[in-house]
């Protein structure tokens, strides 16, 4: 039971550290500078911004 | 042979990326998602059989493993384990590996992991029909079962991180936030919550705490993360439009981490706990209108002046119905943990009505929204027929609205006539009969919704009417991307 205790209190406490570490983490990386850049970089030449990428299925003959 | 399509090397390279991303990621994420889509057919039929007994308790009565009391738990699980979770973990293993522009590591065992927790819910699922259930809401399943649960858990979060810290892009978008947390918490909620009502470590009082303290968070920082995440990447990629504000997408994030932590003690407004642990739930309730705001400005902006992609994008009508009801669902949650509320609500259909309008309304929607885009990418087909697609679509949408509004509807006046104590409780539930037969009916709608689904999904996956490149796949032409592959490689070698 202690033992469990202690493991259950280890854990929030490691959660709570890796919370703090990760904030810091980020912010010394630039993760929050140029964040207008950030929105756009899941676009690419290949699917560029202002391109829908996704459509409804085309009806075909005989196939309803 | 289609031809490859005219554009700059840059751009062909990137589709190939993308191509190549989507292959390895194709037997775990087709394993987790067309698992989770089995399991969303036996939910409905287990949701269907609970439902009618509410209003015909004889139905099915003779059968003892067909019992409300086990079918319904079963129910809950299998959806909340089966569909959901697995739903979950493939659009998560899918949309990591494209944001980090990696190929998914070890498919095999992800592949493997998607049969052991298959096998969880199986084992699960038998053993509460057969009356080994407990009474802890969410954690019905049996203590054994727990490691079938948590250990692809830990190995899910093992490959996101890995995928994380081997990663090919510079930034980090605001989607990656949420997956690496939520696949943080979930081992951390699970464990955390077996260990302590299963082995004895709390007890009374203090297990519902923690009952309510994991079930909440199951929803709120495990399933509900992926969602999100997903919309952030869905919205705007369909539309070809940046996050509204992206700004506003980062604050949304942390303040979820933050506060909805607190939340869960508010399902037991009224119990016999002390008063400052509901007040603790009350304030994180309220607190979360922070991070929900946040999401509905950028979702909602996001998609002005470009809603008329609604009517030719299944992903985005999903995607956009789900993002509208995390909204709406989010912000009666926090009103319900208010206590003005609760006496009125608690014990009522309203708290049903609620709980659907938020996992199905939102979770369910922008999950099947994530399946209509990732299938035909990783399949390389195209969807066999819009009209499944828009069955689906009506049948989920009109069903979650009907069944989530008129048990809104039903329990507050419910109770608002159990507060009276000059109504006999018999007249309530008389009052409350004709929404129960609306849920049934409406359960009924979204179950056809589902079958229509599976079809779908059947056919993509049986190559059912194989169409390698059209609308759905747009730009990715695999055939002769393929070729131009094979001719890059074909060049660098001859230069080597």
């Amino acid at each position: 039971m202690f033992l469990i205790s202690m493991i259950i209190w280890a854990t929030a406490l490691l959660g709570a550290v890796m919370t703090v570490w990760a904030l810091t983490w980020a912010i010394k990386r630039g993760e929050f500078r140029n964040l207008r850049k950030g929105a756009s970089s899941i676009f690419d030449a290949g699917e560029p911004i202002g391109r829908q990428t996704d459509f409804f299925p085309p009806v075909r003959k005989g196939v309803r | 042979m289609t031809p490859v399509p005219e554009g700059p090397a840059e751009s062909r390279l990137e589709q190939i990326s993308r191509i190549l991303i989507d292959d390895s990621s194709r037997v775990p994420v087709l394993l987790w998602f067309t698992s989770s889509v089995i399991w969303l057919l036996l939910g409905s039929a287990a949701a269907m059989i609970s439902s009618i007994k509410l209003h015909h308790p004889d139905f099915l009565g003779g059968i003892e493993w067909l019992t409300f009391g086990r079918i319904r738990p079963v129910h809950l699980d299998i959806v909340f384990f089966g569909w959901s979770s697995m739903a979950a973990i493939g659009a998560l293993l899918w949309l990591q590996a494209r944001l980090c522009h990696v190929r998914l590591p070890w498919p095999l065992l992800l592949s493997g992991l998607a049969m052991v927790w298959n096998v969880g819910v199986v084992v699960g699922s038998v053993a509460v029909l057969a009356g080994h259930g407990s009474s802890i809401e969410y954690l019905e399943f049996p203590a054994y079962c727990a490691p079938f649960f948590a250990i692809p858990a830990l190995g899910v979060l093992a490959a996101n991180v890995k995928m994380y810290l081997t990663k090919n892009s510079e930034h980090t978008y605001v989607s990656q936030w949420y997956l690496l947390a939520a696949t943080v918490w979930l081992p951390v909620l699970y464990v955390t919550a077996m260990l302590c009502t299963y082995f004895g470590l709390v007890q009374g009082v203090s297990q519902a705490i923690t009952n309510w303290w994991f079930g909440h968070n199951a929803l709120g920082l495990w399933v509900t993360p992926i969602a999100v995440a997903t919309a952030y990447y869905l919205i705007p990629k369909v539309t070809g439009r940046p996050v509204h504000s992206y700004h506003l997408s980062l604050l949304g994030f942390w303040s979820l981490a933050i506060f909805y932590n607190w939340a869960g003690t508010h399902h037991l407004t009224g119990g016999p706990l002390p008063a400052w642990t509901i007040t603790v739930g009350v304030v994180g309730s309220m607190m979360m209108f922070i991070p929900v705001i946040t999401v509905a400005i950028n979702h909602h902006m996001t998609m002005r002046g470009v809603f008329h992609m609604l009517k030719t994008s299944p992903t985005l009508r999903f995607t956009v119905f789900g993002s509208f009801m995390y909204t709406v669902a989010s912000f009666q949650g926090s009103l319900e943990a208010l206590r003005s509320h609760q006496e009125i609500t608690h014990f009522t259909q309203y708290t049903i009505g609620h709980a659907h309008l938020g996992l199905y309304g939102f979770f369910s929607m922008i999950m099947f929204g994530a399946m209509y885009y990732i299938f035909p990418r990783v399949t390389n087909n195209e969807w066999s027929s819009a009209r499944l697609i828009k069955v689906h679509f009506w049948g989920s949408a009109i069903g979650v609205l009907a069944y989530g509004i008129g048990l809104c509807w039903a329990g507050w006046w419910q109770g608002l006539m159990m507060n009276d104590p000059s109504i006999p409780f018999l007249q309530t539930v008389e009052y409350v009969k004709p929404y129960l037969i609306l849920r049934s009916v409406s359960g009924a709608g979204m179950t056809i919704a589902h079958i229509a689904f599976a079809i779908s999904v059947w056919r993509i996956l049986s190559r059912h009417h194989f169409v390698m490149s059209g609308p759905t796949l747009f730009t990715t032409q695999r055939p002769a991307w393929k070729e131009f592959v094979n001719e890059q490689n074909q060049r660098e070698e001859m230069a080597q």
